[in-house]
């Protein structure tokens, strides 16, 4: 080792080691500890380790009508890579505010930073999640060939729906319901020869006095 | 060294037009006509009293009413740099940094800075100018969507479409920047609402209802806080950025202090607690201390004020404090949680939230032997280099030559890369507001117009003494360098001490870690001399390829009054360590390249 140059701070020492690099014990030197986190950074048993269950949620957002409020709460959902189903906006009674329904499929700590970020965007007033037994509601229209319009109208009274237009070629019904009977309802009208479907996300408020605005 | 004329020298110097804004208190408010002078009086009426900027067709009304303002602004030689300026400005001065662009490029020019001060949390309000508003979305002339090329990198943007409430816009925008958690705000000015009449004055700055933050911490998450701080053995205070831009340093040291627990920082959080202190293990991370990152692996309670776990300070999160319980404190809940789950959270006001905590605890936790085990540790793994003297010049032993010459007020920025690492290993700091870098985005180019801001702020503060020295690298300092022009114009006193290793040196590093040494586009092969390119702009400027020249440059260059370039011709195979790889185990860093 050549001479060494007096460091100009007199508590640091030159290093009695050669070549480049830093003293002391090696990574396989050192204690480490046994424990682990999972990926949402909670400590975990290791030999247990369970991913929490992906799960399907309903927020309801209210937001004041500011312009590009909705590009904002979107553009939200993209950037972080929220996994989200479906978006209804619409405004709500008194004209200042909207109500933004989504629906969202995350494991618990997703949802809840969903919620947080959601309540940062300035122009968001409050955020809750729908309780498991919220009204939600969702609205299809269905365009089917008009061959049978007898059965097209017997299936749509089925589903509860109601024919809104007919032509001497098509039908076109709508139905509306929880996202499983819309589903169900589109997979009977197969039948007839689907041409175009077109649905909206979920509309969903809380039952009985509960207001989305409790949580 | 030549003697030459430069912008200092007063017979070479026009006569500035705005010999009154240095005397900001004393001067009339500005009159409201029109949208732009509501702007300029929002600003005025919130308290800022710098802006720095570029000026440009669409933001032009804004400007002209700035001519009667006694906010004091400084013309950059690029965007970015104005951004990167108001940042540092709002670092040093605890206040929101203002920055000024005209539309299209101008607007996005400042892009990197206003990200930059999205990531770090620092308070800015960029306005932009914007195409009349009946030309917007026709792409028109310098067109661009600001609003929302900006919308995911600020806190929240305007875009303002009447004159009657452009000012009240400003003022919610500068007020928001600095409430609660702070980040930066953008209002879109286009040029026909600057342009037109109004008298209205803007109200007083307000804060949007939607975003008051929680002060205090829930009462009961406290108590229950308050217990695990009792019982823990080994337990560590990690103190952020946060701890910083809530004034809560006192709070932080005392808490620290009261109840013995050994302090680890992040990187944004260099300057919350003294280096100098026996309990400081300084920073913890990718390329923090040895110690550090060891206690924060063993540690069985972290009290974290202030931080947002970013993956440079955790590495890989699965083996991050893995057997740690967690008290989070942090005034924005969605940091709650977001990376490294907390037991105990608890949001509020840093200060304010450490106060309730210890006014809860009964007792000091007993960690006697892990005080001890963390000082084994600062032995075990000591922040030393070898510098032979037969070798190229060391970078650490730039930054302690500095250190050494300067008071602990001095003011450090950097850019980005290994002289950013070194400038933080080697370099004591002990007091908050003293090291101004760019975390986060980690911005090259970040350095000099920080340098810039930073000088402002401390002269505007009184405190024209203080010493500001960007540790800067030969690539971040390409990035930046016309902002030098400024500097000298502005005869501001800073002094840029070039790490000149001719490569991208923190790249170089990983290429030859992780790709075999193969060193695509990190080698410059040929880079300007900066001294020369210094005394080009009109600073001065010195070359320094060995430890005998160190010394009396660094003097020399500090005593200079005025922006001054010190090109350190640096040891370019050194490397950076301490080292946790890319999404690591802390505890595993690397102290030689063969351990990574």
């Amino acid at each position: 080792m050549s001479e060494e140059v007096p460091h100009p701070n007199p508590d640091s020492e030159a290093p009695d080691h050669e070549g480049a690099g830093m003293p002391g014990p090696g990574p396989d030197e050192r204690p480490h500890p046994d424990g682990r986190r999972n990926e949402q950074g909670i400590r975990i048993d290791p030999e247990a380790a369970a991913e929490p269950p992906v799960e399907r949620v309903t927020l309801s957002a209210l937001v004041k009508n500011d312009p590009g409020v909705l590009a904002r709460v979107s553009g939200l959902f993209s950037r972080r890579q929220f996994n989200i189903e479906s978006l209804t906006v619409g405004p709500i009674e008194d004209g200042e505010h909207s109500r933004i329904t989504v629906v969202v499929e995350e494991h618990a700590p997703g949802v809840e930073q969903i919620k947080k970020q959601l309540r940062k965007l300035v122009p968001v007033v409050s955020v809750c999640e729908l309780e498991p037994e919220a009204m939600e509601r969702e609205l299809a229209l269905i365009k089917v060939d008009g061959e049978a319009p007898d059965r097209i109208g017997a299936v749509a009274e089925m589903y509860g729906g109601k024919t809104v237009d007919a032509s001497r070629e098509t039908v076109t019904v709508e139905v509306t319901g929880s996202q499983q009977k819309v589903e169900g309802a589109i997979a009977t009208f197969e039948q007839f020869g689907v041409r175009e479907i077109c649905r909206t996300g979920a509309a969903a408020l809380e039952r009985g006095s509960l207001t989305t605005e409790q949580e | 060294m030549s003697e030459r004329a430069t912008p200092r020298d007063p017979a070479n110097r026009a006569e500035p037009a705005d010999e009154g804004a240095d005397a900001p208190t004393d001067q009339e408010p500005i009159e409201v006509t029109s949208g732009a002078t509501a702007v300029v009086r929002a600003l005025e009426d919130a308290g800022a009293t710098a802006a720095f900027g570029v000026q440009g067709g669409a933001i032009m009304p804004v400007y002209d009413a700035l001519y009667d303002s006694s906010i004091k602004h400084v013309m950059m030689a690029h965007e970015q740099g104005a951004a990167h300026a108001a940042d540092a400005y709002g670092v040093v001065a605890g206040e929101p940094g203002v920055c000024l662009a005209t539309s299209g490029p101008g607007a996005t020019n400042l892009v990197t800075g206003i990200a930059d001060a999205n990531m770090d949390s620092d308070a800015v309000l960029a306005l932009t100018g914007q195409v009349p508003s009946d030309m917007v979305g026709s792409d028109a002339f310098q067109e661009t969507d600001t609003i929302g090329i900006t919308t995911p990198i600020t806190k929240h943007n305007y875009f303002a479409s009447s004159p009657d409430r452009i000012g009240d816009q400003v003022g919610e925008a500068f007020a928001l920047s600095e409430t609660g958690r702070p980040g930066p705000t953008v209002v879109d000015l286009p040029k026909d609402v600057t342009g037109a009449e109004t008298a209205r004055e803007p109200g007083p700055p307000r804060v949007p209802e939607t975003s008051v933050p929680q002060r205090e911490a829930d009462a009961d998450g406290v108590r229950l806080a308050a217990r695990a701080v009792e019982r823990a053995e080994k337990p560590v205070c990690l103190f952020g950025g946060g701890v910083i831009k809530g004034d809560a340093c006192e709070e932080a040291r005392s808490f620290a202090r009261e109840y013995g627990i050994p302090v680890v920082t992040t990187m944004p959080g260099i300057g919350t607690f003294p280096e100098d202190d026996d309990l400081c293990l300084e920073w913890a991370g990718m390329h923090g201390t040895g110690y550090a990152n060891m206690a924060i692996t063993h540690t069985d309670l972290l009290v974290a004020v202030g931080t947002r776990f970013d993956d440079r300070l955790t590495g890989g999160v699965d083996t991050f404090a893995p057997e740690a319980e967690v008290i989070h404190v942090d005034i924005d809940p969605a940091e709650i949680s977001k990376n490294v789950h907390a037991d105990y959270p608890l949001v509020g006001d840093a200060g304010l939230v450490l106060e309730q905590l210890s006014a809860e605890l009964d007792r000091s936790p007993d960690a006697r032997e892990w005080r001890e085990q963390c000082r084994a540790w600062q032995e075990e793994y000591p922040m030393t280099y070898s510098a032979p003297k037969d070798e190229p010049l060391k970078p650490q032993f730039v930054v302690e030559a500095f250190d050494e010459a300067t008071a602990a007020d001095t003011i450090v920025t950097t850019g980005v890369g290994q002289h950013q690492m070194w400038a933080s290993q080697f370099w004591q700091y002990t007091e908050p507001r003293t090291w101004v870098s760019s975390h986060g985005l980690g911005t090259m180019g970040y350095g000099l117009p920080a340098a810039i801001g930073a000088r402002l702020a401390a002269d505007q503060q009184g405190e024209e003494d203080r010493d500001v020295v960007c540790f800067d690298g030969d690539g971040s300092f390409l990035m930046t360098q016309q902002g030098l022009s400024v500097a000298v114009r502005e005869e501001m006193d800073i002094t840029v001490a070039v790490l000149n290793n001719e490569y991208i040196g923190m790249v170089r590093q990983w290429q030859d870690a992780f790709f075999d040494g193969r060193r695509m586009a990190a080698d410059y092969n040929w880079i300007p001399e900066f001294d020369k390119l210094a005394e080009a702009f009109g600073a001065r400027g010195w070359r320094v390829d060995s430890y005998d020249e160190v010394a009396e440059t660094v003097d020399a260059a500090l005593d200079y009054d005025g922006p001054s370039v010190v090109d350190f011709h640096v040891d370019p195979e050194e490397n950076v360590y301490p080292m946790v790889s890319s999404g690591g185990a802390n505890g595993q860093f690397a102290l030689t390249e063969d351990q990574l």
